[in-house]
């Protein structure tokens, strides 16, 4: 079956000529007759008992229909999972920009107005915003009233203190760990941090909700239209089945638009009204009061024998929560990627601590690669330290340890086999060993990143033999799914890509799909096309076949699935001794990501990625000073242009076969994770400087080679 | 953003007098890509913005080596990037206007604007100052000329006054001899804000400096020149160890502030580097 597909032309976007003409409405362009414009009042303060609020004054404003607080509409909690946040604050507010009041007015200039006019007292209270704190004996308990908190499916484990939101131990036990430890010759343990970082998508997070008798509309930014539609039923009491979703175009995601504020705001404001109300945020709010990813602390511990060999592992990862864990969407309320320390290597005992606390900041959210972004940075920056200590070259130290590669006596296997191509076509692209000029370096980064999983399906219609529908419920933010799905259908059916049409429907018409997260559209919505394809062309093969022919097909992929690609970056820097200013002069990237089904979404998800993840390891920070968000617009928080884009080269390795459709993997948040620790690796190489924290600034970087002075500038880690 | 109402003079006269009669609640809009950035932010609300995009005699740049270059204040900054005059007897002007931003703020920022706005950060207002260019400014009664080296007050302040409008910036003849560069010093994107950035301009006769300005912008609250460091060039040579002693003076004249873009103390020791590298530069041109 994986013979002669159609899928090395490259793609014609299915929805491109909308967008590019101005045509594809985005929920911001959409105006329903007698809307209404929403804004809200975000606390000035990071923690504090909410006094007194007076809205006298906000509903004198001329325009203005309905201004409400949580005396109007009680403590309604809402989240993705664990449903902590208030729609708006009742008795205190927790962080900079918390939403404590909403108007609906005739215009947004009326709104905002009022939004002005409304006058709160707030009693301060102690701030918490040192995660490392959280759980001290002096730490101020953020929630008192956490224990009453539910998920919105299932039950929820009690944390061992209150300030704690989520929680994961995964691996070996005490003793098993301890052993392991205790056949080391040398046990390495270094200290890394990352910080806050924005998704930056262009489009702020909008949303437009109204009442059609008893049944409540959204248009919304979200991405996961199925999840919203669960979440507000559970946070408002409305029926699940009364709730319709509609999410077509979503201008830009990363992480950040599965979870949702305003919609739920809105809904009370519709409610009151019996109007609609349209919300769009200001890219300030976006910026401040939304869900960034979460600053982390990680500490790491590897057992090394002498001659280089991992015999066990262990980490302490430790994430800023921020005030609420609403933005996350797993049960254990943890970044999970946080497990992926050293997901390339085989290490016979590995033990992982994921912790997330509460603290008086902007909720941790999830944003590419939730997780792993900070895990692989710390993993592969400590891989390199442990190489430079015991004096073994980086490459040839991961070599020796790739997973899957080291059972005695056994021939290494398929997947580390693969492993080692990705790693040596990255390292042989760069020209790893050759001899470079001073200030030069090259460093590399080898990871694992997991497959999509989730659950999904289509609707496939045969209104004739040469007209085929697809139905999804899926949003597409960008990515590529309506053509995805459209050219495996035709790839399958064996017909031309244009007498497939791809439609998508809200929540009341599609099947349910868990959303454009987690990397899982191709592997989910793209497998149940394949399948339902195949069954569809069974069906209208049949003799006396009766159009339109439908077929209905959802898949599950589940979340121990077994399937990962392998990526190597291999990057070379230049840094200026004088300045600290860090230059990729280029970049390799080799990968073993499967079957490609859109060549150009492929492309440029790989090299998306990639600028996204030089954009989080050089310059991206979200400041925050005692708990406000310093940064106002993204021309303070800078995202890479064209200009600052190295050439980069991508490698494809032949590797195993991936779960998705004609064993495709997924690639949505793969291109950006070696980024940072090659780039780090690559600057201690060139100049002697092991920086653990990012963004690696060039102030970091100058700071550093000062200190040290430059009569005795550090050692070049060996190899640059 | 709160809304306003929008005039659109069609003279300078009649901007004069809209903004005299508004006072406080008027906004000069000029090119609006920092005004209009305050106002969706919320820290500018005017209720009048009046709009000089119609006064034809604020539009274009005229030059020659006799006469100096005129930039009229609403030309915007691709312009002085790209207009042959400016390229030919200013280039260090055209290279700091290539410097900012994007092509697309380019189109849109003007000469004028920049100057008004008083951003510490901007990037024409040092090199303007390089060639000891003069700002005019008419009022109601009076017209007057300003040297841009004397029109920042502060952060976002300048002698210009309310009732005041910017109409031109003057590069003297004599100043379009100057071999004059810009460094500007971007650790993190090529569109961003300078972390610090210098202007510098000589001239060099039979190997020993007869002139010099620098000026510094995002070095304090307002762009700097450093007369100090100049004094020290003038009469000196252009080995390297008399340029390195004259850009070691420079950090003493600035009072950056820390912000994201770098720390006070990395943006004192940034200049000094600059400036340093900056006059190589420029010795090294003046050679050729």
């Amino acid at each position: 079956m994986t013979t002669n597909l159609p899928f090395a032309i490259p793609e014609v976007r299915h929805e491109g000529p909308l967008k590019v003409t101005g045509h594809a409405r985005y929920t911001a362009d959409h105006a329903l007759p007698g809307q209404l414009h929403a804004a809200c009042l975000g606390s000035g303060v990071a923690h504090a008992r909410i006094v007194r609020i007076d809205t006298t004054a906000a509903e004198q404003v001329p325009g203005v229909r309905a201004v409400l607080t949580a005396a109007d509409i009680g403590d309604v909690r809402y989240g993705r999972q664990l449903r902590d946040m208030p729609v708006l604050a009742s008795d205190r507010v927790r962080f900079m920009g918390q939403r404590v009041a909403a108007v609906a007015a005739d215009t947004r200039q009326a709104a905002e107005e009022a939004v002005r006019l409304i006058d709160v007292e707030y009693e301060e209270l102690p701030t918490l915003l040192d995660p490392r704190l959280a759980t001290t004996p002096d730490a101020p308990v953020l929630h008192p009233e956490a224990e009453a908190y539910r998920l919105v499916q299932g039950a929820r484990h009690a944390p061992a203190h209150p300030n704690i939101q989520g929680e994961l131990v995964v691996g070996a036990g005490a003793e098993e760990l301890a052993a392991a430890f205790g056949r080391a010759d040398h046990v390495f343990e270094h200290t890394f941090r990352t910080p806050r970082q924005h998704q930056g998508y262009i489009e702020p997070h909008a949303a437009i909700v109204w009442f059609d008798d008893d049944v409540c509309h959204v248009i919304s930014t979200n991405k996961a239209p199925f999840g919203l539609r669960q979440q507000m039923a559970a946070a408002t009491g409305h029926p699940v089945d009364k709730i319709v979703v509609y999410n077509k175009f979503i201008g830009g995601d990363f992480g950040g638009k599965g979870f949702s504020l305003d919609e739920y705001v809105c809904f009370y404001l519709a409610r009151e009204t019996g109007r609609p109300v349209r919300s769009i945020m200001s890219y300030l709010e976006d910026l401040s009061s939304t869900a960034p990813r979460h600053a982390t602390e990680l500490t790491l511990r590897t057992g090394v024998t002498r001659d280089g060999t991992f015999v066990a592992h262990s980490a302490e990862v430790l994430f800023d929560g921020g005030a609420y864990g609403a933005a996350k969407a797993n049960a254990h309320l943890v970044p999970h990627g946080g497990v992926d320390t050293m997901s390339a290597y085989s290490v016979p005992a590995t033990h992982h601590r994921l912790t997330a606390v509460y603290t008086n900041a902007a909720p941790g959210g999830h944003m590419r690669a939730p997780g792993d972004v900070q895990a692989i940075f710390a993993g592969e920056s400590h891989v390199d330290m442990i190489a430079s200590e015991l004096g073994i070259d980086p490459v040839e130290l991961r070599r020796k340890n790739l997973a899957g590669g080291k059972t005695e006596g056994q021939d290494p296997s398929e997947t580390a086999a693969v492993i080692d191509q990705v790693l040596l076509r990255a390292a042989d692209g760069i020209d790893w060993s050759g001899v470079r000029s001073p200030g030069r370096g090259v460093g590399v980064a080898l990871y694992r990143r997991k497959g999509g999983t989730g659950r999904g399906g289509v609707v496939m219609r045969a209104l004739s033999p040469d007209r085929i529908q697809v139905i999804t419920g899926a949003a597409d933010q960008g990515g590529g799914t309506v053509t995805m799905i459209a050219r495996v259908a035709a790839a399958t059916m064996g017909i031309p890509e244009r007498q497939v049409e791809v439609v998508q429907q809200p929540t009341a018409e599609a099947l349910f799909d868990s959303g454009a997260g987690a990397s899982r559209v191709t592997r989910v919505l793209g497998e149940a096309t394949r399948l339902a394809a195949t069954e569809l062309s069974r069906l209208i093969a049949e003799p006396g076949a009766v159009f339109p022919v439908e077929v209905a097909q959802e898949v599950v992929a589940p979340a121990d699935e077994d399937c990962g690609a392998y990526g190597a970056l291999a990057v070379e820097v230049e840094v200026d001794e004088e300045t600290g200013q860090i230059r990729v002069v280029e970049a390799v990237l080799a990968a073993d990501t499967g079957t490609v089904i859109s060549p150009l979404a492929h492309r440029g998800q790989l090299e998306g990625g990639f600028v996204y993840g030089l954009g989080g390891a050089l310059m991206e920070e979200l400041p925050v000073e005692g708990g406000q968000i310093m940064c106002g617009t993204l021309g303070d928080y800078k995202l890479p242009t064209s200009p600052d884009v190295p050439p980069l080269r991508i490698v494809s390795v032949a590797g195993e076969s991936g779960t998705g459709p004609y064993g495709a993997k997924a690639v949505g948040e793969f291109g950006n994770l070696g980024v940072a620790p090659a780039i780090a690796n690559a600057v201690a190489r060139a100049s002697g400087v092991r920086l653990q924290q990012l963004p690696l600034s060039a102030e970091a970087v100058h700071a550093r080679l000062r200190q040290t002075g430059p009569e005795s500038a550090p050692p070049r880690e060996p190899g640059g | 953003m709160r809304p306003f109402r929008y005039h659109r003079p069609g003279t300078v006269a009649e901007a004069a007098q809209l903004i005299a009669d508004l006072g406080e609640d008027g906004a000069i809009l000029a090119g609006g890509t920092s005004l209009m950035t305050l106002a969706r932010l919320g820290l500018a609300e005017p209720q009048h913005v009046v709009g000089l995009a119609g006064v034809p005699e604020l539009c274009g740049i005229e030059g020659n080596s006799g006469d100096g270059i005129t930039l009229g204040a609403m030309a915007t900054l691709r312009q002085v990037e790209t207009i042959p005059p400016v390229r030919r007897l200013a280039p260090g002007l055209a290279e700091a206007a290539h410097q900012v931003a994007t092509v697309r703020i380019r189109n849109q920022a003007t000469v004028g604007g920049t100057l008004v706005h008083a951003d510490p950060s901007q990037d024409l207002p040092p090199m303007l100052m390089v060639y000891d260019a003069v700002a005019r400014l008419t009022g109601p009664t009076r017209t007057r000329e300003v040297p841009v080296a004397e029109l920042f007050v502060d952060f976002f302040e300048t002698v210009v006054d309310p009732d005041e409008i910017l109409t031109s910036v003057h590069l003297p003849p004599a100043s379009l001899g100057v071999i004059a560069g810009y460094l500007k010093f971007l650790p993190r994107t090529q569109d961003d804000y300078a972390t610090i950035s210098v202007a510098a301009g000589l001239t060099v006769v039979d190997g020993c400096i007869d002139t010099a300005r620098i000026a510094v912008a995002g070095g304090g609250s307002t762009p700097q020149r450093c007369r100090e460091a100049e004094s020290a060039l003038v009469g000196g040579g252009t080995d390297v160890a008399g340029l390195a002693a004259a850009a070691d003076l420079v950090p003493e004249a600035l009072d950056p502030v820390s912000d994201a873009r770098g720390s006070g103390d990395y943006k004192r020791e940034m200049a000094r580097i600059s400036t340093r590298r900056l006059l190589q530069r420029l010795v090294s041109e003046s050679a050729t």
